[in-house]
């Protein structure tokens, strides 16, 4: 009880604490969340099939400390860096391994938007614009889309990506439903034009892939699109 | 009693002041909204230099790192009071590991703890060790409590102090404290968006993917280990990857047609949800993480994306556009009990439940078209707009004490990661590099 005796904000805290409800409960919790995560998890935690195909990501909730030893009279030296986990669970970024990838795979990548590029270029495919918030594709739309679909059925080998692209305003998230809608509008009027489905997948960027990285209406308009583009590759 | 059942005792008492304040004072709606008087009043004496300086060429001394550090991890833990030590007479390298004649005045000018030590390279070997002695002096017991020895290369000064600052949050709150988490981004390299990690003060940036497309989104699994997260294979379609820290190792969990975004593990790692529109549109699916049995959570015609898990596990905010613009819902874990939480304004997105499970964050749109942060309590009751101005902020995402939040912001332009308190206070820019820094994620911590 020293340090309650010569401080005075601790005993204040003291008696709302018992005056506090929540609190209580909460003190005789203490350094019990472990044991209430166990719980919980024994009631939801029906473990049978596990497969192998990723490992294991359910969280024991051990190491209620988090691994700190606590400020200590004799304190013991610690050695930090060692590892990749310093004694503490922590991830050491000097261990951190870049995910493996492809080397090439970037390379790739590349070579073949730019085919991609151009060989919708070639085809003279228009895009599709869309009003803020909007997947409706306005009349302007619908001119342009007559004419690549037209070239579509005139070309039956060609397989067509619709990219669905937004604006940089709203979320990330969210933006990637918005560009998907805009992206299955597209699909759907060419389909009512005549176009056969199969020859079509879609794939929305959100505002991922902006065509302008500007801030304003005049570059929000270019994102907002329906991007056609043949396919090439997988 | 312990000291450690006192201090977790005090603190509670605190948390209950808070609530008790908040039920009277509508003005007053966050724990960390009290002025400066909850806090402790902590001063940092000094990190006296033994020698040797950050990096070879560098001219920063390790201790007069090690301080800086630790004063603004010290300051940010929102814990204590950074108490100003000029004229309060302390000579850190006068200090040993007894109380200090100097303490007594200190204490006189309202200090509760003195904190003060030792750093640096002592041989001229500049391949040797960078030693850390901290100390720390409490006055409830008029004594010096105790300290902390480290060990270790120039690489990791800044962890010594990370570590330290997380010690002393941990002796006076028996929680751990924020300072040696984590956070995961989006980095544009030319037009590909990559996974990285920073510490949470946005120091030593890595890269952990290399894909050359679009990885989007990551989140964390509740034991640090992983990152779940958006991949496009091959340009075309969206997986869901998990990523191992540790190896770079990675798995592939969902790979179906369509949009597979927004994953994210439960509070105790059995599940996975996330959106797909593998069977039309957007809708949310969880993910049993033993068995692979994935369970369908939603049936509507609008899209459902960007599930939130409250800390109980038993219920998730999400984002659905079922009644026109997107609006926060909310849902329990199997699927049942449906509703609606937002009704101000007519675009709301991007939920994240508080780590304490108090408030949800989420982007709102503001009537001059805004996309900023705001608060609402889970039953809704409660709502604020936690930040203003020009930018589009997107992706709120808790520090682990529930004290922080972190986001991207076009405030200054290009996206960067910022980070703020959740009483609105020390709006913090936290990426300086890079041309288009999103989707922040924060660590659990430890």
């Amino acid at each position: 009880m020293k340090t309650l005796a010569v401080t005075p904000l601790p005993v204040i805290l003291g008696v709302l604490l018992l005056l506090s409800p929540a609190c209580s409960k909460k003190a005789v919790q203490s350094g019990g969340d472990t044991r209430a995560l166990q719980e919980e998890m024994a009631r939801g935690g029906a473990k049978g099939g596990t497969s192998s195909s990723f490992p294991d990501t359910s969280f024991s909730g051990k190491d209620d400390a988090n691994g700190l030893r606590g400020i200590d009279r004799s304190p013991l030296e610690e050695r930090l860096g060692n590892g990749g986990h310093n004694g503490s669970g922590t991830v050491n970024p000097n261990t951190t391994l870049m995910a493996k990838s492809d080397p090439g795979a970037a390379t790739r990548q590349l070579a073949e938007i730019r085919a991609e590029q151009t060989a919708s270029a070639a085809a003279g495919l228009r895009d599709v614009f869309f009003a803020y918030d909007s997947f409706s594709i306005t009349d302007e739309g619908r001119h342009a889309l007559s004419n690549d679909a037209e070239w579509i059925k005139s070309n039956a080998q060609v397989q067509l990506k619709i990219e669905g692209h937004c604006d940089e305003r709203g979320t990330s998230a969210y933006n990637l439903v918005l560009g998907e809608k805009r992206a299955k509008a597209v699909r759907n009027y060419l389909v009512e034009l005549g176009v056969v489905p199969q020859h079509l997948s879609v794939v929305s960027y959100g505002k991922e892939r902006p065509f302008c990285t500007e801030h304003g209406e005049q570059c929000y308009s270019m994102n907002r699109r329906g991007h056609l583009v043949v396919k090439v590759g997988k | 009693m312990t000291l450690r059942t006192l201090v977790i005792a005090g603190f509670c008492a605190l948390v209950g002041l808070v609530w008790i304040i908040e039920s009277g004072a509508a003005d007053v709606f966050l724990e960390a909204a009290r002025p400066d008087f909850q806090k402790i009043p902590l001063a940092i004496a000094g990190i006296e230099n033994l020698g040797g300086t950050e990096s070879p060429e560098g001219r920063v001394k390790l201790g007069s790192r090690i301080e800086e550090v630790l004063k603004t991890d010290v300051r940010r833990s929102l814990v204590f009071a950074l108490v100003d030590v000029n004229g309060l007479g302390m000579k850190s390298g006068q200090l040993g590991a007894e109380p200090d004649p100097s303490f007594k005045h200190a204490v006189e000018n309202g200090v509760s703890v003195v904190v003060w030590g030792r750093a640096g390279i002592k041989s001229g070997n500049k391949d040797a060790d960078v030693n850390m002695d901290g100390y720390v002096y409490d006055a409830g017991n008029n004594e010096v409590v105790g300290g902390k020895r480290y060990v270790g290369s120039t690489s990791v000064v800044r962890l010594m102090a990370h570590r330290f600052a997380d010690e002393l949050v941990f002796r006076y709150t028996g929680e751990p404290g924020i300072a040696r988490t984590k956070i995961a981004y989006v980095s544009e390299l030319g037009s590909a968006r990559e996974l990285f990690l920073m510490d949470y003060d946005g120091y030593d940036p890595r890269q952990l993917t290399a894909d050359g497309f679009l990885n989007l989104m990551p989140r964390w699994s509740p034991d640090r280990r992983y990152l779940v997260f958006t991949t496009y294979r091959n340009r075309n379609t969206q997986d869901i990857d998990l990523l191992e820290l540790a190896s770079g190792k990675r798995w592939t969990l969902v790979s179906q047609g369509g949009l597979n975004i927004t994953p994210a593990l439960s509070p105790d790692g059995n599940f996975l949800a996330y959106s797909s529109s593998s069977e039309g549109n957007a809708e949310l699916y969880r993910m049993d993480t033993h068995t692979k049995a994935v369970q369908r959570l939603t049936t509507n015609a609008g899209g459902d994306l960007s599930p939130s898990w409250a800390p109980s596990g038993r219920e998730l905010a999400f984002t659905s556009d079922r009644n026109g613009g997107p609006q926060v819902f909310l849902i329990s874990s199997d699927g049942s009990n449906v509703r609606r939480l937002t009704f101000e304004g007519d675009y709301n997105a991007a939920p994240a439940w508080s780590p304490r499970g108090n408030w949800i964050a989420y982007v709102c749109r503001t009537p001059r078209k805004e996309y900023k942060l705001c608060l609402i309590t889970p039953d809704g009751q409660k709502r604020v707009q936690l930040t203003t101005g020009p930018g589009v902020d997107d992706s709120p995402s808790w520090s682990p004490d529930g004290r922080h939040i972190v986001f991207s912001s076009t405030a200054d332009g290009k996206s960067h990661i910022y980070m703020i308190n959740t009483d609105g206070k020390d709006l913090e820019r936290i990426t300086f590099t890079g041309t288009h820094n999103s989707a922040p994620s924060w660590s659990p911590a430890s």
